[in-house]
This record gives C-alpha cells, sequence and structure tokens, in this order.
C-alpha cells in the first residue's frame, strides 16, 4: 500500500510534505505511547507535603504509656510483660478529601517497629497540599502480597517477618519476658490471609471537624492509639500459652482484638 | 524521496519495537536458554514473569546461585547437594539429606522440576510461591542455616556476582528479591518435557507392549493423582502409608484442618525411576516396593484417599512390571544430562 501511494507522491512535493507531516505525528505518537509509564501530570500550583503517622502506646483500660522494655502488669490475666518487640504492618493508606475523593498512596506498605532506629512511625510522601476529612488503612499485610512472590522494603523477605515454611507475612509480632510464662518469654507471631485465619482488618479514621490540614509549612501528624495489651482481650494468660507462630483462631483473636482498638485520637502540627 | 524512506522506515521500526514479544511456544522440545519456551504439550504455567522479567544473564546468576555453596552458614551445602541433576535434582539414595553440620530434617528431598507448573511446594504445600521456595532450606537450621544477610554479604563481596547482577537486574549488588529472583528464573527452565513418553505423545517413538500395557494400567489405577501430561494433578493425598499420622501429619500442618491429616502432594512421576527412595519420608527404596504398597499394603485411616481400597488395587506381578516399564519411558536423559543446567 505504501509503495503504490509513494508513486504517486512523486509527482507532488506539497503532497509528500503532507505525507511526511503525517508520518512524523505518528513517530510522536508512537514515541509517546510508548513509555512505559506517562508521568502523572501534576499542576505546578498543587504543592506536595509529607505526612506521619505515629502511634501513640498505651497499656489497658486506664491507658498508661508502654513502651518496649518496661514491665507492666496485665489488668485482666495478670501477667507481668515486658515487651522487647513490638512490629506490626500498616498498608494501604488512604486520604479522604471533603468532596468524597481519595488520594491513594502508592505502594503503601509499611512495618512499624517500636523500637528500631527506622520504622517507628510512618511518613507519607508527597502527600498533595490540601484538606482532609478522614483517612482509611490497613492493619496487616494485604493478600495479594501473600501470594505472588517476594518483595523488596519493608516488605523484603530478609525483615524476618515472613514464614518460610508456610508463606505469608507475620503480620504482627510481639516478643519478651514475662515470669509468668513457663519458658520465662512469650513470642505471638500473628498473621494470616485466607479464609477464617484472615486477620487483615481494614480500619477507618474520621478526622472530624479538626481536619487534616496538610501543608508545607506545618508538619502534620496522626496520631493513632494503640494499645497492646489488647492482644490478650481475650485470650488466655502467658503462663497457658506463650508463643503462636501460624495462622488459627488463636492468632485471629488476638489480632482482633488488638487491630479492632487503635484508634485516631487526634492530629499535631509541628 | 529517500527521505520519505527514512520517514516510513522509522516508522515501520518504532510499529515493531512497540510489539510485545512474540510468544516463541513453539513446537520443538529445543529449549533456548535466552527466553523462556512453553513444550507446546503442557498447559500455561503457574508461574509467570510479571514481575520477575526472565533473561539469560537471570538464568546463569540464578544456577551460579544454585550451586553456590556459600548459601550455608558454613559454607557445606549448595540447593546442588540435596538437588543433584544426574538424579533429576532430587539426591538418589538419601532418605533424608544431612543438611550443615551433618543435621537431618524430616523429609525426603524432591526432585525439582516442571516447577513452573506447580502451584504449591514442599511436600505438605506450605509454600506458596516459586520465587520464595528456597527460602526454608535457606534458613533452616538442619538444612543451610543461614540468614539473607549472611547469603547476601558473601555473595556481594565477589566481584563475579556483582558484574552477573548488574547484568541481570541492572543493580550492583543482589539483594533479598533480586537473589530469589535470579534462583526463580534458574529454576523455572528445569524443565522435563522430553522422556520417551513425551516422544510417544508426540508419536515420534514407539513404545514396547509392556510399556503400552504400562499405560493403560497407568491410567485406569494411578492417573487420577498423577495426572498427564506433568503426571501430578498438584493435589494433597493420603495414599494409605500408615494409620495414624503422629509424626508427621502433613497437609494439616498447614492447614491445621484434621481432615488433612496424613496428606501430602502428590509427587510427579516424571524421572521418577532416578529419584528413590520414595515417599514423604523415603520410606520405599525401590519403585517394586512402591508398587507393592499400592497393590497390598493400603493402610486405612479417615483421611485415605477416597481413590485406594483399603488393602490396595490388587495389581498381579506382571501388572505391576508393566507399569514400571511404563514408568521408565518417564526417564529425560535429555534433562538430567543437558549441560546448560550445570
Amino acid at each position: 500500500m505504501l509503495n503504490s501511494n509513494t508513486l504517486s507522491f512523486k509527482r507532488n512535493n506539497m503532497k509528500t510534505t503532507h505525507l511526511k507531516m503525517v508520518l512524523l505525528l505518528m513517530v510522536v505518537a508512537l514515541v509517546a505511547s510508548c513509555k512505559k509509564e506517562r508521568d502523572s501530570i501534576i499542576e505546578p500550583q498543587n504543592k506536595e507535603a509529607t505526612v506521619n503517622i505515629k502511634f501513640d502506646y498505651v497499656f489497658g483500660h486506664n491507658l498508661l504509656p508502654w513502651e518496649t522494655y518496661k514491665e507492666m502488669v496485665h489488668p485482666m490475666t495478670g501477667d507481668t510483660l515486658s515487651f522487647e518487640t513490638f512490629k506490626f504492618y500498616v498498608s494501604n493508606i488512604k486520604l479522604k478529601k471533603a468532596d468524597g475523593s481519595y488520594w491513594v498512596d502508592e505502594n503503601s506498605y509499611y512495618l512499624v517497629c517500636t523500637n528500631c532506629d527506622e520504622g517507628r512511625y510512618i511518613t507519607l510522601d508527597n502527600v498533595p497540599v490540601g484538606e482532609y476529612i478522614a483517612m482509611e488503612y490497613t492493619m496487616g499485610v494485604d493478600s495479594i502480597m501473600n501470594v505472588n512472590g517476594v518483595h523488596t522494603g519493608d516488605l523484603s523477605l530478609s525483615n524476618g517477618m515472613y514464614w518460610n515454611w508456610n508463606s505469608g507475612y507475620i503480620m504482627l509480632k510481639a516478643e519478651g519476658r514475662s515470669p509468668n510464662s513457663p519458658t520465662g518469654t512469650f513470642a505471638f507471631h500473628l498473621g494470616g490471609f485466607s479464609g477464617s485465619d484472615n486477620i487483615i482488618t481494614i480500619k477507618a479514621a474520621d478526622f472530624g471537624a479538626s481536619m487534616l490540614k496538610v501543608s508545607t509549612e506545618e508538619q502534620a501528624n496522626i496520631i493513632l492509639r494503640a494499645n497492646p495489651a489488647r492482644l490478650w482481650h481475650g485470650s488466655p494468660s502467658v503462663s497457658v500459652r506463650s508463643t503462636i507462630h501460624a495462622p488459627g483462631p488463636e492468632a485471629k483473636k488476638m489480632a482482633d482484638e488488638f487491630y479492632g482498638n487503635v484508634s485516631f485520637t487526634g492530629i499535631k502540627y509541628e | 524521496m529517500s527521505r520519505l524512506i527514512y520517514w516510513i522506515v522509522l516508522v515501520v521500526i518504532l510499529f515493531s519495537s512497540c510489539r510485545k514479544e512474540d510468544n516463541n511456544f513453539s513446537n520443538n522440545s529445543y529449549i533456548d536458554y535466552n527466553e523462556w519456551v512453553k513444550p507446546s504439550h503442557f498447559p500455561e504455567p503457574v508461574y509467570t514473569f510479571d514481575n520477575n522479567k526472565y533473561s539469560r544473564e537471570g538464568f546463569e546468576l540464578g544456577k551460579k546461585i544454585f550451586f553456590d555453596k556459600r548459601l550455608s552458614v558454613n559454607s557445606s551445602v549448595s540447593c546442588a547437594s540435596c538437588h543433584k541433576q544426574e538424579y533429576a535434582f532430587a539426591d538418589n539414595g538419601m532418605k533424608i539429606s544431612p543438611g550443615v553440620y551433618g543435621l537431618l530434617a524430616t523429609r525426603n528431598a524432591p526432585p525439582l522440576f516442571n516447577l513452573v507448573w506447580s502451584k504449591s511446594f514442599m511436600w505438605d504445600g506450605g509454600v506458596n510461591h516459586l520465587e520464595v521456595s528456597p527460602l526454608g532450606a535457606i534458613q533452616s537450621p538442619v538444612e543451610m542455616g543461614e540468614t539473607l544477610e549472611g547469603i547476601l554479604s558473601k555473595l556481594n563481596s565477589d566481584d563475579e556476582y556483582r558484574q552477573m547482577t548488574k547484568a541481570a537486574f541492572d543493580q550492583n549488588e543482589l539483594d533479598a528479591q533480586t537473589l530469589f529472583y535470579a534462583l526463580a528464573q534458574y529454576m523455572s527452565q528445569l524443565i522435563s518435557s522430553d522422556s520417551k513418553y513425551d516422544n510417544f505423545i508426540n508419536s515420534n517413538d514407539m513404545f514396547s507392549e509392556s510399556e503400552k500395557k504400562g499405560l493403560l494400567l497407568f491410567r485406569e489405577h494411578c492417573n487420577a493423582c498423577h495426572a498427564e501430561p506433568l503426571f501430578t494433578n498438584g493435589s494433597f493425598q493420603n495414599n494409605g502409608l500408615d494409620t495414624l499420622y503422629f509424626s508427621d501429619s502433613g497437609r494439616s500442618r498447614i492447614t491445621s484442618d484434621i481432615a488433612d491429616v496424613g496428606k501430602f502432594k502428590v509427587p510427579s512421576l516424571r524421572n521418577v525411576i532416578l529419584t528413590p527412595p520414595y515417599m514423604h519420608d523415603g520410606r520405599f527404596a525401590t519403585m517394586d516396593r512402591v508398587l507393592e504398597h499400592y497393590s497390598t499394603g493400603i493402610q486405612h485411616s479417615s483421611t485415605l484417599s477416597s481413590l485406594l481400597p483399603v488393602g490396595g488395587i490388587r495389581l498381579t506381578d506382571q501388572e505391576q512390571k508393566d507399569i514400571i516399564s511404563f514408568l521408565k519411558t518417564l526417564t529425560d536423559e535429555n534433562f538430567v544430562n543437558n549441560e546448560i543446567l550445570h
């Protein structure tokens, strides 16, 4: 087809120029379509800022300040518990605007570690400046990332938060010492992403009247209260069970009670 | 005019560069290691290379890792120590293969091939993805006893690894993702599809009378679980080895379901003659013993496969011999002797 066309264009320079233009446009269009991903269109006036999500740890219904290596007596089981490790995953964070639309955090998987150098809190990058009325987030790692191979960053297999014999993420790891445990220690590795063992919990935080104001002038910190004592709200003393190393109803009970109690308490600006 | 041709050529080149890669699923059994090719008589694979783009460089890197003893804590055990190519990547003759310091795990090292068609891994199916399948052996204190940090630090201090990682993944060092990506690329090419059986199916080879009889018997008694062409349907079955399963509860270790006690993953029977001893614990030293078990040794338990009658399927001696004749046609000499794989 092109051959027969080129013959007729030989006698018509104007048409040749036209064809060149058409071909040039095709080249441009093809180059554009060949690009793997188009850069998202960012209007220059749409500034971005970071937002932190920080955890305020309390222990028991008296909301006593909690931290690792601090001996606390559980109000229900009576166990004396000193945590040495407390890590958990938070994923799929979305911020809701007043118009009902969402800003969705891309590749949103965070391993929160209460006493690590890094990962004590979550930092959301590139949040568009503006006001937000609510947040959606997931306690745990969504099921797809538990079944589609190896990942990087906070989901890396080298974080010690993955079961090699029963594929899936340890979504919450609570380890420490207790004189009430027969072994003197406790280790609760909670996970499970399918069926009745699924502990993944989608949560919502309504910012209420205060709203989340994201600006480049002030650092916004969303505060979530987390109460590690809730792990034993409905689960027995460490004298009865001091370890969990697999998904199952015991893990689900502990995770549900802890996750269910995580709650939004306010926004701090600094 | 020549400019016009130039533009036309440019457009054509751009069009062709925009096309997705051709599906080179050819009809011959020749494997081009520059890409991953599905044998024509095999189903679509479970493992896709969506996140882990296959390349010859990735394959070569994975092969180097597979044979590297530095994967173990005292540099004494590689993947290939227990998964030997000459035995279809199983460990011939070993009930339980020794790990570091001669320590022993509890189950027989399975052969490794046709892994991209597997929905789950390990005897109990506890591992759900090809990429994470080496992790258990690496971290188990009785297998390799090493940490990912330890392995990465050892391998990344080796210039050859750094160069190969650059070539395969365009990054300077291996990390906890590319280590497994490379191994998966290598393992994806452990394809056994070129046995006498395959040639018979593709009408390129003849079966003896005994082999033919064996095939018919196989299709009557075995094929429900050991389904062609992979010779496994990937299911979990209790094949009547014991009446109680205290020492190894099998699949129920993963599912916590009492209905799965004593069930293990149905292994492929390709290359089975090369991979004694048999069963998850390697209790049967020979294929004769296996046939004897299915014929007269099936033990009753509450989770026994409904396909197996208590007492056994009562095969005559000749029938057992014919089935073994057929099973020998599943040995893939081209696979176990393929120099590119080692």
